[in-house]
C-alpha cells in the first residue's frame, strides 16, 4: 500500500469494484476455507477437500456481491460528486444508503429501507473512524518550516505549510 | 551547477518584464528579490525553494513505475465488469429465448428476464474476476519474491493462474488449464515485446 492513492472519479469505479472483489474473494476464501474445514467429516483428506470445495463454491459468489456493492457505491459516489460539486463524508454516507437500497430492490420496500439504513450507518461508522484517525494523526505530520534567515520569515511563508492531512479517505 | 542551471531559463525572454513587475509591485522589497530569479507570478521569495537538490524530475531517473499491486485492482475491476456485461447480454438473449419458448408474458416474463440476467451476469463476472484475482495475486507475490517486474513474472503468473483455477478438476484438466494460461500469457508477452521494439526503434530513426 506504499503508493496507493485513489484514482480520479470515473476511473475510481473500476478500481473500487476490483478492490471490493479482491477483498471479498480473499477474505471469504479464508473464512469459507476454515468453515468447510471445520464442518467436513472426519479425516484430514476429507477436511482439506471440504475446505477447498467450500472455497470453490461459495467465495466467488460472495466476492461478486462485494464487487457489486463496491462498484455501485462508487458509481453513486461519483454521481454525487458530479451533482454536489464537492467531496465530503456526506457523499459516501448518502451513497452507502442509496447503494444498500438499490441492491435490495427486488426484495420489497421494507427491506430496501432497512438495508439503506444499514448501509448508511456502516458508511457513517467508516467515515467517522477515518476522520478520527485523521484528527489523531494530524499532529504528527505537522510540518515546521524553518527559513534560513528569520527577518524574511514574515513575508508569506506562514501560509505554505505542506503536509496538513486532508480529511478524506 | 544548480545556480547556472537555474538562471538560464529565466534570463532568456521574460527577464526584463519580471524585473519591471517586481520593482513596480514590491517597491519596498525590490532589493530583496533582485538576487534570485523571481517570477512575477510568485508571491513569495523563490530563495526559499531548495536549491541544493535538482529542481526538475527527469523521466530517466524514475525507474520505479507503478507496480503490479497498483494495477491489480483496476485489472480485477475491469475483468469483473467485462464479465458482468458479457454475462448480462447472454442472460438477456437466453431469457428471451426461454420466455418465448414458454409463452410467458407481462410481469412473469420481466421477472424471469431479470433472473436470467442476474444469474448469468454474476456467474460470468465471478469466474472472470476470480481468474483476475488469482493472476494478480500470483503476479504481486512473484514481484515481491523476485524483486523485479518483467515478462517472466507475467508468464509464470499466467500459468499458475491456469493451474490453480483447474486444480480441483483432475490432473489432466489442471495441466490443460496451465497450458492455456501459459499460452495466453506468452502471446501477451510477445505482443508487448513487439510493441516495445516498435516504440523504442521508431524515435531513434526519426
Amino acid at each position: 500500500m506504499e503508493e496507493y492513492a485513489r484514482e480520479p472519479c470515473p476511473y475510481r469505479i473500476v478500481d473500487d469494484c476490483g478492490g471490493a472483489f479482491a477483498m471479498g474473494s480473499i477474505g471469504s476464501g479464508l473464512f469459507q476455507g476454515l468453515k468447510g474445514f471445520r464442518n467436513a467429516p472426519q479425516g484430514m483428506r476429507r477436511r482439506v477437500m471440504g475446505g477447498v470445495s467450500a472455497i470453490k463454491y461459495r467465495s466467488p459468489a460472495i466476492a461478486g456481491n462485494f464487487a457489486a456493492w463496491g462498484g455501485l457505491f462508487s458509481i453513486v459516489d461519483c454521481t454525487m460528486v458530479g451533482l454536489r460539486r464537492k467531496e465530503d463524508p456526506w457523499n459516501s454516507i448518502i451513497s452507502g444508503a442509496i447503494t444498500g437500497g438499490i441492491l435490495s430492490g427486488r426484495k420489497g420496500k421494507a427491506t430496501m429501507v432497512y438495508s439503506a439504513i444499514v448501509g448508511g450507518l456502516l458508511l457513517t461508522i467508516i467515515e467517522g473512524v477515518g476522520i478520527l484517525f485523521t484528527r489523531l494523526s494530524a499532529d504528527q505530520y505537522r510540518n515546521v518550516v524553518s527559513p534560513p534567515n528569520p527577518q524574511d520569515a514574515q513575508i508569506g511563508l506562514d501560509e505554505f505549510t505542506f503536509g496538513a492531512a486532508s480529511a478524506n479517505m | 551547477m544548480s545556480d547556472d542551471f537555474l538562471r538560464k531559463p529565466f534570463s532568456l525572454a521574460p527577464a526584463p518584464a519580471a524585473d519591471e513587475a517586481t520593482t513596480s509591485n514590491y517597491a519596498s522589497g525590490a532589493s530583496k528579490f533582485s538576487s534570485g530569479p523571481v517570477s512575477p507570478y510568485l508571491n513569495y521569495d523563490s530563495r526559499y525553494l531548495q536549491r541544493a537538490q535538482p529542481e526538475f524530475i527527469f523521466p530517466e531517473g524514475a525507474n520505479k513505475q507503478r507496480g503490479r499491486f497498483e494495477l491489480a485492482f483496476s485489472q480485477i475491476g475491469t475483468s469483473v465488469m467485462i464479465g458482468g456485461g458479457i454475462g448480462g447480454l447472454a442472460g438477456v438473449y437466453n431469457g428471451f429465448k426461454a420466455t418465448n419458448a414458454l409463452n410467458q408474458t407481462g410481469k412473469l416474463r420481466r421477472t424471469q428476464l431479470l433472473n436470467h440476467i442476474m444469474k448469468q451476469g454474476s456467474g460470468t463476472a465471478n469466474s472472470l474476476g476470480t481468474l483476475a484475482v488469482l493472476y494478480s495475486a500470483c503476479g504481486v507475490l512473484l514481484q515481491y519474491a523476485r524483486g523485479e517486474d518483467d515478462h517472466v513474472n507475467t508468464i509464470i503468473a499466467g500459468s499458475a493462474t491456469g493451474l490453480l483455477y483447474k486444480s480441483t478438476a483432475g490432473l489432466r484438466r489442471c495441466a490443460l488449464g496451465g497450458a492455456v494460461g501459459l499460452g495466453i500469457s506468452s502471446l501477451y508477452c510477445l505482443y508487448l515485446l513487439a510493441q516495445e521494439r516498435g516504440n523504442s526503434s521508431s524515435p531513434k530513426f526519426l
